[in-house]
């Protein structure tokens, strides 16, 4: 499924930084909304900023604009003020993107294993994450550091408790 | 010869016809009024079976519509002037305005937060139309058009600003003066203007054009293109989508 560019990215100004305070706020609101929206379509967990600044979100080749540095860091750190981004470098050149959160993704674990009647099983973390039996559910292929988190996260609910395994880390849920 | 007239036998008879005359008169009023009461029925079943006749076509076809509308104008009734009394009632002409003003509004908040508040008449249709779904009554530009001057007579904050052949309509009572509207007409051909068109095509100072430009910006009306090869372009997301759309296959 291609991924549906919203009104704005073909809206020359859309790639300016706006003067107008409430414009701004707009503009800014659609920002987050599109690098979430592009991350999440491509599974994209991390990025590299200056990957980012020549990656076709934010430049945009067909009508010639692009969003500079300055802007670029104005957007991320608004989505760092949401949650949804951490930096993994004091320097920012590297972040985390979580276009879905860690509680967000522990709970859609939570009722893939409840639904299964899973619950008191014992998993790895590649089985659940890697594991033939959810290639069809959309936290397959998440990467180590989220899913972990988002183990935490219900572990911190009472839901889960992570354990550490011979050759590695698994989870028992409750 | 004997000669009636003066004499009380001739005053008696005076009173006597005039006593006739008067309850003649009583009785031609009689007659008057019943017979006006008749024709006030025929009048009346007249006119239910006009309205009965009339109101399908009334809600379903907009060129009907509008030949009505001329024809009360050539005989000086407005159908839309009041809420109350056969026009609306009986017609429903009224209701279908009053419908049509209440969708137009739901289109308009919907994207303010896009275009500030205005919007061409071209995509209000467009979007107007979408909503009613594919087996609705067919509305027209007229329809629109009427039902937004009947918005702006409640003093909902609708204006309708000429450009290019067609209209831009304001759904946000923003201040807009003569010179932010002849600079939106200007826009309207390419979707955006920068000072030197202003002061090329309207010949204005570069000072009243700034005026403008940054007003428009802060009415939310207008975005700033500072990629522009050359100098900033002020982009307005009203005339934006229309242009995108009019690309588009649907």
């Amino acid at each position: 499924m291609s991924f549906e560019w919203p009104w704005q990215y073909n809206f020359p100004p859309f790639f300016t930084l706006q003067p107008n305070v409430d414009t701004r706020h707009k503009q800014l609101a659609a920002w987050c909304s599109l690098a979430l929206s592009y991350c999440r379509h491509n599974k994209l967990y991390t990025l590299d900023i200056m990957e980012a600044q020549e990656s076709p979100v934010f430049n945009h080749k067909n009508i010639d604009r692009k969003l500079s540095m300055e802007a670029i860091l104005i957007v991320f750190e608004e989505l760092r003020k949401k949650g949804n981004l951490e930096w993994l470098d004091k320097n920012k050149t590297r972040c985390l993107v979580m276009w879905r959160r860690p509680e967000e993704w522990g709970k859609l674990i939570y009722q893939w294993v409840s639904k299964n009647s899973m619950v008191n099983t014992v998993f790895t973390l590649y089985e659940l994450a890697n594991g033939d039996d959810t290639e069809s559910e959309e936290f397959h292929g998440l990467e180590d550091w989220m899913l972990i988190r988002s183990l935490q996260a219900l572990q911190m609910d009472g839901k889960a408790e992570v354990i550490t395994m011979d050759d590695g880390k698994g989870v028992k849920f409750f | 010869m004997h000669r009636r007239g003066v004499g009380a036998g001739a005053i008696a008879k005076k009173k006597l016809t005039e006593a006739r005359y008067k309850e003649r008169g009583t009785v031609l009023a009689e007659d008057q009024i019943v017979q006006m009461s008749k024709q006030l029925e025929t009048f009346k079943s007249n006119l239910e079976e006009f309205a009965s006749k009339h109101k399908q076509e009334i809600r379903k076809s907009s060129q009907f519509r509008v030949q009505f509308q001329e024809m009360c104008a050539t005989i000086g009734v407005d159908p839309l002037a009041s809420g109350k009394g056969f026009w609306s009632e009986m017609l429903g002409v009224g209701d279908f305005y009053y419908e049509l003003g209440v969708q137009i509004i739901e289109v308009c908040l919907a994207l303010k937060h896009r275009n500030g508040g205005l919007i061409t008449l071209d995509e209000l249709h467009h979007r107007v139309l979408k909503g009613r779904g594919k087996f609705a009554q067919d509305v027209s530009q007229d329809d629109l058009v009427r039902a937004i001057k009947k918005l702006k007579v409640m003093g909902n904050g609708f204006g309708m600003i000429p450009v290019g052949g067609s209209y831009l309509v304001q759904s946000v009572p923003a201040e807009l003066n003569m010179d932010h509207t002849v600079v939106l007409q200007l826009a309207e051909k390419k979707g955006y203007v920068s000072v030197s068109e202003i002061r090329e095509s309207l010949k204005w100072e570069r000072e009243r054009a700034c005026h403008v430009l940054d007003h428009l910006l802060k009415e939310g009306l207008a975005w700033l293109d500072s990629q522009a090869s050359g100098e900033p372009q002020y982009w307005l997301p009203a005339l934006f989508s229309e242009l995108t759309s009019r690309g588009q296959s649907v």
